[in-house]
C-alpha cells in the first residue's frame, strides 16, 4: 500500500513537471484525433509490401535469437563462478553487463555506420545485444540450481563445458524460456531498429510517418502486431509443452 | 596396511567457524564393505560423506580415500571412482534415464557426451546396468515423470555405469514407503557383490542392522561403532 501511495504521489509530481495537467492538452487531443480519425484504415494494395517487410523484421529476430543463444551458451558458463574460475567470472560478467547497458539502437547506430544501413546492421545489433541478455540469464539460471547437482556431477569427474550443458539440459524449461523471452523482445526492438536505418518495417514505419500517410503506417502496424500476436502465441504453446 | 582400506581417517575434525561438526573422528572401511552411518539430523552425517567425497577439506586429521590422501593431494584423479549420491539425487530432470546413466561417461567421452553420439557399447552396457536396477522399460523416460524408487534406482545405475569403486549415497530412502525402501536398500546391498564399497547414510535402524556389515553413529560430533 505505501509503494502504492508513494507512486501515485510521484506521478501527479511528475505530470506537473511534464505539463500533463493542463486542459489545452485534452483539447489538443481532442483536436488532433478528429483529424487522425478520418485517415485511419488500411490500404489492402500494400499489404505485399508491409508482409516483406514484417518478414524482414522476423529474419532480423530469429538471427539475434539464434547467434544470441550459441554465444551466451558458451560465455554464460564462463561468467558463473559455479563452474568457472572467480576471476574469469567476474571479467564474464562485467563486459556482458557492460553490453547490456548500451541499449539495442545504439548498438544499431554502431552497426549502420560500421557495415551500411539495413537489415544486416540490425541483425548484428540485436545478437550482441540478446548473447548480453541471454548470458544474464543463463547465468543465474546456472546459479539457482541446487548445489548438490554440482556436488554429484563433480565428484563423479565432469567440469567446464561438459558440466554447464549437464546442468543445461536439467534447467532447459528456464533456458527454453529465456529465449522465447527474448524472441519476443527482439520482435518488438526490431521494429524500432527500422527508425536508425538498421532495417525491418521501422524503416517503413517512419518513412509514411513523415509523409503523413497514415494509412500506409496503419497497414505496416497492423502487420507488425498481427506477427507480434502470433510470436507471443507460439511462445505460450511452446513454455506450456516443455 | 592402510592400502587395504577403501576410506581411512584419522583424527579428522571439522568445524563451521566456532561450530565443531566432528571431533576426533577415526575410521578405516575395508574395500567392499558396505558401511552405514546414522545418527539424529544435523549431527553431520552429510559432511563427513562430502569430505570423503572430497567436496570439503577437514580443519583436522588426515583423509586417505582409494589409496589417495585427499587432504594434500590433487584428488581430480579420483573423483571418477567415486559416485555421490546426494539426498535429492542429483539427477538431470529434462533428461532421460539412459541420458542420466550415460552422463556417468561423459568424464571420459566429453566429445560423445556434448555431441549426444554415443557409440554402440556404451549404449548397450548402459542398457544392461538399466535392466540390473529393474529400469530396462524405462530408458527413454523422462526422470521428471518417475516415482521416487524409480528415481533412485537411476542414481544407482549411474553409480554402476560410472565403474565407481566407492558409492556414498546421502539417505537414499529417506522419502520412500516402506517396501519401496526394503528394495532400494537390498539393490544397493546387492551391490557389494561387484566389488563396490559402499558408504550410506541410514536413518533406520532396521534395515542397517539387517543389510550392513558395519554400522556406525555420529553422536555429539563423534563416531562411534555399534557393530
Amino acid at each position: 500500500m505505501r509503494i502504492a501511495t508513494f507512486m501515485l504521489i510521484l506521478s501527479i509530481i511528475l505530470a506537473f513537471q511534464l505539463n500533463l495537467i493542463d486542459p489545452k492538452i485534452i483539447g489538443l487531443i481532442a483536436v488532433n484525433s478528429a483529424k487522425l480519425i478520418p485517415e485511419l484504415g488500411i490500404r489492402v494494395d500494400m499489404l505485399g509490401e508491409a508482409l516483406k517487410a514484417v518478414y524482414e523484421t522476423l529474419i532480423m529476430s530469429l538471427f539475434g535469437v539464434s547467434t544470441g543463444t550459441l554465444i551466451a551458451y558458451i560465455v554464460a558458463p564462463l561468467a558463473s563462478p559455479l563452474i568457472a574460475p572467480p576471476s574469469i567470472a567476474t571479467t564474464g560478467r562485467l563486459l556482458a553487463n557492460t553490453i547490456r547497458t548500451i541499449p539495442a539502437i545504439l548498438w544499431a547506430i554502431l552497426f549502420v555506420i560500421l557495415v551500411g544501413p539495413g537489415p544486416r546492421a540490425g541483425a548484428l545489433a540485436l545478437s550482441i545485444y540478446t548473447a548480453a541478455y541471454l548470458i544474464k540469464f543463463f547465468y543465474e539460471a546456472l546459479e539457482s540450481t541446487d548445489r548438490e547437482h554440482y556436488d554429484a556431477l563433480r565428484v563423479m569427474g565432469l567440469k567446464g563445458l561438459p558440466l554447464a550443458l549437464a546442468i543445461y539440459t536439467h534447467i532447459r524449461r528456464q533456458i527454453v524460456s529465456s529465449i522465447l523471452f527474448m524472441l519476443e523482445y527482439n520482435v518488438r526492438t526490431a521494429t524500432i531498429l527500422g527508425f536508425v536505418g538498421a532495417g525491418g518495417v521501422g524503416y517503413y514505419i517512419l518513412q509514411y510517418l513523415n509523409l503523413l500517410n497514415y494509412q500506409a503506417t496503419m497497414t505496416f502496424v497492423l502487420v507488425t502486431l498481427i506477427l507480434v500476436i502470433i510470436i507471443d502465441l507460439l511462445s505460450y504453446i511452446i513454455r506450456t509443452r516443455i | 596396511m592402510e592400502l587395504d582400506y577403501a576410506v581411512d581417517i584419522k583424527e579428522l575434525s571439522f568445524n563451521y567457524g566456532d561450530l565443531v561438526i566432528l571431533r576426533n573422528v577415526n575410521l578405516s572401511i575395508k574395500y567392499g564393505e558396505l558401511v552405514a552411518i546414522m545418527g539424529k539430523s544435523g549431527s553431520g552425517k552429510t559432511t563427513l560423506l562430502k569430505i570423503i567425497a572430497g567436496l570439503l577439506k577437514p580443519s583436522v586429521g588426515s583423509v586417505r580415500v582409494l589409496g589417495w590422501n585427499i587432504t594434500s593431494e590433487r584428488i581430480e584423479s579420483i573423483k571418477g571412482k567415486i559416485a555421490y549420491i546426494p539426498q535429492t539425487l542429483g539427477l538431470i530432470e529434462g533428461g532421460s534415464v539412459l541420458y542420466n546413466v550415460l552422463l556417468a561417461r561423459a568424464p571420459v567421452k566429453p566429445i560423445a557426451f556434448m555431441a549426444g553420439y554415443w557409440g554402440k557399447d556404451d549404449i548397450m552396457e548402459a542398457l544392461d546396468t538399466l535392466k540390473l536396477v529393474g529400469l530396462e522399460n524405462k530408458a527413454m523416460s523422462r526422470v521428471d515423470k518417475l516415482s521416487g524408487g524409480e528415481r533412485q534406482r537411476v542414481a544407482i545405475a549411474r553409480a554402476l555405469f560410472q565403474r565407481a569403486q566407492l558409492l556414498l549415497a546421502d539417505e537414499p530412502v529417506s522419502s520412500l514407503d516402506y517396501e519401496t525402501a526394503e528394495s532400494i536398500i537390498r539393490l544397493i546391498a546387492s551391490l557389494k557383490s561387484r566389488n563396490l564399497t559402499i558408504i550410506a547414510v541410514l536413518h533406520d535402524k532396521e534395515f542397517a542392522y539387517r543389510y550392513f556389515d558395519k554400522i556406525y553413529v555420529i553422536d555429539n560430533g563423534t563416531l562411534k561403532m555399534l557393530r
